[in-house]
């Protein structure tokens, strides 16, 4: 045995040093404390009161010791479980750790059968659940889509209830508003056995935004309260859009993120100490010249690494954003736009990577895009993975018997060690042209098609209790009494 | 009965050869014929493996060691089957042209037509024409096997199958190549009757000329 020998178990890149992350840390306690942000909701601005932040009207300042108790009872370290048992489907959450999923939210869809772009709907919603379900390397689900041919106040409820049977996989639920967030909670904890086992082995997690500049929302702190009572863990994660909504520059759009995100944070864990938070958001640009914010830009990349940099820096895990792109289409824009960022957010280890499958700037979610990015990321994984260095893995001894002129195929070295040593592609081909050219000579698009149609086609996810699906029944039913109210 | 060839096709897949080596005897022993055991247990398991293969199943650490197993197995059935009379699959003569050192890769070939049933004289590499001339003399097989790993060592793949027709040999033989830069275009040009690109499709070549023979 060697003594304090030194690992690099994986390959992860920190960018900001320790000095850069604490100007930045620096900047965020300085505009929570100095400058303030906006609250629009009365119940938090007592709460936040009541731990001891400055309230002035709506404005509320908050004193860098609040922030950093509640950074401090924030834990980097937790599980969301699969809602089956499944333990291969729990996400494990803490330092070194990546895992991917789609988004939420986006108004189209590529039809699975015609690939043209068209509204999202009901039906599509068991498919994406199937597809995450299916993927080795998608590890949470989000619906890719606001449900269109629902009540539209309804469209979360129903994504959620669409979602749940159809993947064991953890939910990550978004929704407008606390009736919504209360039907997803009942459905999620009748599969659990009751909100005290919920609380044990959490099974979802609940997603809220604030507005950027600096502004708490009511509808988002009712979520946020909802949750945080609730015990369900928690992503507060805004979208700053640099240039617009945010400074133009990475470490201005940063502070102002974090800052935003943090006062979520205080609130949460006011309410509930030890809360699961995630920090997080899309950080990215406005397109001076296409006025979109940019899904495709390396700055997104770069600024969720800084802000993936920061949340560690402080003990957060962090939500976010990878395999996405500004592309219309499933084309080489795409493709190289998704998995470099999924290889960037693979890097930097941000915890939970969301808006994998999004294409056309967050307006349209593709099913193929988030096939070929699984791809990717199983690509990304196996670099991140890294080199490990033992006796065994030096093959000093297996080189010695080879020798010379040897070969290394029949070795019980090669045997025991090929399959673990690479990764193999389900999509990319590697096969000589001849072969190649025997099989149609099928392009990457050609199959992805056919393992997301494949994957519809077969693939079966562990169902629900049955009494879970009486309380989906019954919750719809009563949702739906609800807006004919309104 | 068909338990036997069952364990046998599946000791093949699993590249179990001192299974099947103890399977084969105590088949043999049972009073089962040699050509019973290869056709309805060996081959049957090297097809499998073939079809895996092809479809990604299987790699080929694995397809050796059920190489292997099908050698072990091969090893006690052929000298019975000569003697019986059975058809064989027959002798391969395989080399590395001649100015080409490189061995491995008409290893691996070699290796997955013992696999496939045939018997393998194996010359080694930098072969010239005369030493493959010599060799068809003395072994009288069903195929030569050429290979070349650099496109300066290629052509004299040419030269050899041209040094065999001076010989009167080009047609008591087939003629199979492969290696990193050949490709099919390049085999017709030459004259070669196939091209394998890789070591189980160049077993697979094998097969199909000695069946079209």
């Amino acid at each position: 045995m060697r003594g304090n020998y030194k690992v690099n178990s994986g390959t992860r890149f920190r960018m900001l040093s320790d000095d850069q992350l604490e100007e930045l840390l620096g900047g965020v306690l300085h505009l929570l404390e100095y400058t303030g942000l906006e609250v629009h909701h009365e119940e938090s601005l007592e709460i936040l009161k009541k731990a001891g932040a400055w309230v002035d009207g709506k404005r509320v300042r908050i004193p860098s010791y609040l922030v950093r108790k509640s950074l401090e009872l924030a834990p980097r370290s937790f599980t969301i479980f699969s809602r089956d048992g499944n333990s291969e489907n729990d996400i494990i959450i803490g330092p070194g750790r990546a895992h991917f999923g789609p988004g939420p939210t986006c108004p189209n869809f590529i039809d699975i059968e015609s690939m043209d772009r068209r509204p999202y709907v009901k039906s599509d919603v068991p498919n994406v659940a199937k597809m995450v379900d299916a993927l080795p390397n998608i590890d949470f689900c989000e619906s890719l889509g606001t449900v269109d041919d629902v009540h539209h106040d309804l469209g979360a409820l129903y994504e959620f209830a669409g979602m749940f049977p159809n993947t064991s996989k953890p939910i990550v639920a978004w929704s407008y508003d606390k009736d919504d967030s209360a039907g997803i909670h009942e459905i999620a904890i009748a599969e659990a056995g009751g909100q005290d086992a919920f609380e044990k082995r959490p099974n979802y997690v609940h997603y809220c935004e604030p507005l950027s500049p600096l502004i708490s929302t009511g509808e988002a702190l009712d979520k946020l309260i909802f949750a945080a009572t609730n015990r369900i863990p928690l992503i507060f994660t805004p979208c700053p859009i640099a240039g617009g909504t945010a400074p133009v520059t990475a470490a201005g759009i940063i502070t102002q993120g974090a800052a935003e995100s943090w006062m979520g944070l205080v609130i949460a864990q006011a309410i509930q100490p030890g809360l699961p938070f995630f920090m997080g958001g899309v950080f990215s640009v406005m397109d001076m010249s296409a006025m979109i914010l940019s899904y495709g830009a390396p700055e997104l990349s770069l600024m969720m690494a800084g802000l993936t940099d920061l949340a560690h820096y402080v003990g957060l895990p962090l939500w976010q954003t990878g395999g996405c792109t500004d592309s219309k289409t499933f084309d080489e824009q795409a493709i190289i736009e998704g998995s470099l960022s999924v290889f960037f957010s693979a890097l930097s280890g941000g915890d939970m990577t969301h808006d994998v499958g999004y294409t056309e700037s967050a307006m349209t979610g593709s099913v193929f895009q988030l096939c070929a990015m699984d791809e990717a990321i199983g690509y990304s994984r196996r670099i991140t993975h890294g080199i490990e260095v033992t006796e065994e893995t030096l093959a000093v001894k297996v080189i010695d018997n080879v020798g010379p002129n040897g070969h290394y195929l029949r070795e019980q070295h090669t045997r025991d060690h090929y399959k673990t040593e690479y990764w193999y592609p389900n999509l990319c081909n590697r096969r000589n042209y001849e072969e190649w050219e025997e099989d149609g000579k099928k392009t990457m698009k050609d199959r992805t098609v056919a393992r997301v149609h494949e994957i519809l086609a077969t693939h079966k996810p562990t169902p629900i209790k049955p009494e879970t699906e009486e309380v989906i029944k019954k919750v719809l039913a009563e949702a739906e009494e609800r807006v004919k109210e309104d | 009965m068909s338990d036997i060839y069952e364990r046998l096709a599946t000791g093949i897949l699993e590249g179990e050869a001192e299974k099947i080596t103890k399977l084969v005897n105590r088949g043999l022993k049972k009073g089962l014929s040699a050509k019973e055991l290869l056709d309805n247990g060996l081959i049957v398991g090297m097809d499998e493996v073939g079809v895996r293969f092809k479809r990604g199943d299987m790699f080929v650490p694995e397809v050796l060691m059920s190489a292997d197993s099908m050698a072990a197995g091969m090893t006690i059935l052929r000298p019975i089957l000569i003697e019986s009379g059975a058809e064989m699959l027959g002798k391969i003569v395989m080399g590395t042209v001649k100015g080409d050192l490189h061995d491995i890769g008409k290893n691996l070939v070699s290796m997955m037509c013992e696999g496939a049933g045939f018997e393998i004289v194996n010359l080694g590499f930098n072969v010239d024409p005369e030493t493959f001339i010599e060799a068809i003399k003395e072994h009288q097989p069903a195929i030569v096997g050429m290979s070349a790993m650099l496109t300066t060592t290629m052509r004299a793949m040419g030269h050899t199958i041209k040094a065999l027709e001076e010989a009167g040999l080009r047609d008591q033989v087939k003629v199979m190549v492969g290696g990193a830069p050949v490709d099919k275009e390049f085999s017709d040009a030459i004259g070669s009757d196939g091209y394998g690109s890789n070591a189980p499709s160049g077993a697979e070549l094998a097969k199909q000329l000695v069946s079209a023979a």
